[in-house]
């Protein structure tokens, strides 16, 4: 039996994959239920609802906000997932009323004239508890009826470890006929293999963690659901609308808006950088010195930072915010990065090359394009493909310039829509396609770079 | 007309468009953080603001708060990245670059989404979403930042000092604190402010993965400086921030050889 244990380094990660699926099936056999529910001035809530429900314990959690003006916190109206509402006339609003959007539903404040537009699930008039019961019930048997799932999951990781396992144990068994030198020495590289799958485990059990969300995104990017988490059987659906252009319109736009800013921010900071680099590497020590520091203020500084800063200096100088501030900002942070990409390459070329050329009768410009370039570029090119990962990924800078005329990158997109309280279900194929690209990309360099090595 | 051939054939020179830019776009903008801290909303000088915040109970309760996250955070990240590194950087471990790569990846999917992905997963796996809930996504989000620096470190770490340790009679155990732990300390710095500075300054993350119920001081900056009348009070709170992690830089400095930007 010890032996059967001792197989291969494989049984470690097939359990505990396994282990950490009977954990998911486990928490979701004693699921607990949160829901947000919302009135306005007297309408009661109902807390005290059934713990158990169809045999199975399920806690329920009601997070009640009772909406009043004087709360004075609108926070408190949004991502319900339900509200009652008063049949007459609310005092403190305007006017409160519900309509369909998208299958969404969506409910509106009217408040001393101002709109507040919000999303719940449902909207009931009065004390409808009828209702509200049989929409709980509907979303309890949707998420009990996964539960199995995991378990199903669970078992099938353990069976095929056991397969595997089995495999290995019977072939180790035909060993028994070599002669004892050589079964000696084979259990000698075994120990020596043995000690590390203490760490080795650390180190998958750590990326487990790691990818687990990622997994998570990339798994419920086939399914129709809106809600991640809420596996309504296999389908492509998502990632047809991103191709087509059926999914939401802010998404399609904010791809676009990313792309472009990336690409401009990208090029204007590999031209600015690059120029820089050889400035700098010709300077005089002193100056260089001074210059660096000056080159590092922007990496250091966190993106709250730089984005206030920013923002600041542009409401100073009464420049309208948008798309040119958001480019303007993004070269900020990315020309430092490509700055260092290029200045190794430098040090690494022969500085009389250039004075050659000009010797030679080349003009400065002839002399960049032709002797230059061709030894620079692929610093260049390192930094440029740097900054557009940078721009891509750019949140807290992009947040702070971007002004208020409805410009989104990606990055605010995803922000605001998590804060309306969902994620648009297309951002999950086009983010396993993105962490698939970059796989394959990582995978390619990782494999020309050994290459090169052995060389 | 020569004179200006022969500025632009210096080279030197060329660096000049990148200096005036820095200087407009981000010395610039640094000065305004004081300037606007140091004005009231018509542009005279007052020390009003700084008044206002020592007098806010909430500010101060809240930056301290932050800070106090940040440093568990930096903790958490050391004590679980520090083993990884060391197990990566020993000399027969076989995929070391591979395994490298894999702890870097998830940076190439946007934070925020990945923060999203956090909190549904706390939701399927029937965990409250909180304090903890914020320190596994910190943490979850600058962990390799605190490992690459460490890895780095170590592999460059000269493997003989080890072995001589170990030759005068050092157990591992001795030879590890006494020779490895020293020798990476630049790296465990530099893994520090990387960790640090982030997490002290975040914003949004704190939101999603709490439900809005915690307040980190980044979120507190946000509300202020986009609220009009209130924006010399929010370059205050920005100025408390800068300080802050102007000290944390520099105590980065003072114990590093520029591991940063070495990530890619």
């Amino acid at each position: 039996m010890r032996r059967l244990f001792e197989i291969s380094k494989y049984r470690y990660i097939g359990i505990s994959i396994a282990m950490l699926c009977s954990v998911i099936a486990f928490a979701q056999s004693n699921l607990t239920y949160e829901l947000k529910v919302g009135a306005t001035g007297d309408v009661q809530v109902l807390t005290d609802f059934p713990e158990s429900y169809a045999g199975e314990k399920v806690n329920i959690r009601i997070q009640t906000a009772t909406l009043k003006v004087e709360s004075q916190k609108t926070a408190a109206f949004k991502d319900l997932d339900f509200v009652f509402v008063n049949e007459g006339p609310v005092e403190g609003f305007d006017s409160i009323y519900s309509y369909v959007d998208e299958a969404d539903v969506r409910w509106v404040v009217w408040r001393n004239g101002k709109a507040i537009k919000n999303r719940a699930q449902r909207v009931l008039v009065g004390n409808a508890y009828n209702t509200f019961e049989a929409y709980l019930h509907e979303q309890l048997d949707q998420k009990k009826n996964h539960g199995w799932i995991w378990w199903v999951f669970a078992g099938l990781l353990l069976v095929g470890t056991a397969i595997y396992g089995g495999y290995i144990f019977y072939s180790r068994r035909k060993e028994r006929d070599l002669s004892p030198v050589e079964q000696e020495t084979l259990r000698r590289q075994r120990m020596g293999l043995r000690r590390h799958y203490g760490s080795q485990l650390y180190l998958w059990l750590l990326l487990m963690v790691l990818y687990a969300p990622i997994a998570l995104i990339a798994v419920f990017s086939f399914t129709k659901s809106k809600v991640l988490g809420n596996w309504t059987g296999f389908s492509m659906d998502l990632y047809a609308n991103l191709f087509t252009g059926q999914a939401d319109a802010g998404l399609n736009s904010a791809i676009w808006y990313t792309v472009v800013i990336a690409l401009v921010a990208a090029t204007c900071a590999t031209i600015l950088g690059t120029l820089a680099a050889i400035g700098i590497y010709n300077m005089r020590a002193r100056s260089r010195k001074v210059v660096s520091l000056l080159n590092s203020v922007p990496m250091i500084n966190p993106d709250i930072i730089t984005g206030i800063s920013l923002f600041l200096l542009f409401v100073a100088l009464g420049m309208s915010q948008g798309l040119g501030t958001v480019c303007i900002a993004h070269v900020v942070f990315c020309t430092p990065y490509v700055v260092l990409s290029v200045l190794p390459r430098l040090s690494r070329m022969n500085p009389n090359t250039y004075e050659a050329a000009l010797d030679l009768g080349a003009t400065p410009g002839q002399a960049l394009r032709m002797v230059m370039l061709p030894e620079l570029w692929p610093g260049m090119l390192s930094g440029f493909i740097l900054a557009l990962t940078l721009s891509v990924d750019d949140f807290g800078v992009t947040f702070f310039t971007k002004g208020s005329g409805g410009l989104e990158t990606l990055s605010t997109f995803i922000y605001s829509d998590a804060r309306k309280g969902g994620l648009t279900p297309e951002l999950r194929p086009l983010f396993t396609i993105i962490l698939l690209v970059m796989l394959t990309v990582l995978i390619y360099i990782n494999i020309r770079n050994s290459k090169q090595e052995e060389k | 007309m020569s004179k200006v051939i022969q500025i632009f054939s210096s080279r030197r020179t060329w660096a000049w468009p990148y200096i005036l830019f820095m200087l407009l776009f981000v010395v610039l903008p640094l000065i305004l953080v004081g300037v606007y801290a140091f004005t009231d909303i018509d542009g005279h000088f007052t020390l009003h603001n700084f008044a206002k915040f020592f007098s806010h109970s909430e500010a101060i309760q809240t930056f301290l708060y932050s800070v106090m996250i940040a440093v568990f955070n930096t903790a958490i990240c050391l004590l679980i990245g520090y083993p990884a590194a060391y197990i990566m950087a020993q000399e027969d471990f076989k995929t070391p670059k591979v395994m490298a790569m894999l702890f870097i990846l998830p940076m190439w999917i946007n934070f925020l989404l990945r923060t999203v992905a956090t909190v549904e997963l706390f939701n399927m796996l029937g965990l409250p979403l909180g304090e903890g809930a914020l320190l596994f996504g910190l943490c979850y989000d600058y962990l390799p930042f605190m490992i690459y620096p460490i890895y780095n470190t170590l592999q460059k770490m000269d493997n003989s000092l080890v072995e001589a340790a170990q030759d005068l009679g050092a157990s591992r155990w001795q030879s590890f604190w006494k020779v490895i732990v020293p020798l990476s300390m630049p790296g465990v710095y530099s893994g520090v402010v990387m960790v640090f500075m982030p997490t002290v300054s975040t914003f949004a993350i704190a939101e999603l993965l709490t439900h809005n119920n915690i307040k980190l001081f980044g979120s507190l900056i946000q509300d202020y400086i986009t609220t009009t009348d209130l924006l010399n009070y929010g370059a205050v709170l920005s100025l408390v921030l800068l300080i802050i992690i102007a000290l944390t830089s520099f105590f980065g400095d003072n114990n590093n050889d520029g591991e940063k930007g070495g990530m890619i």
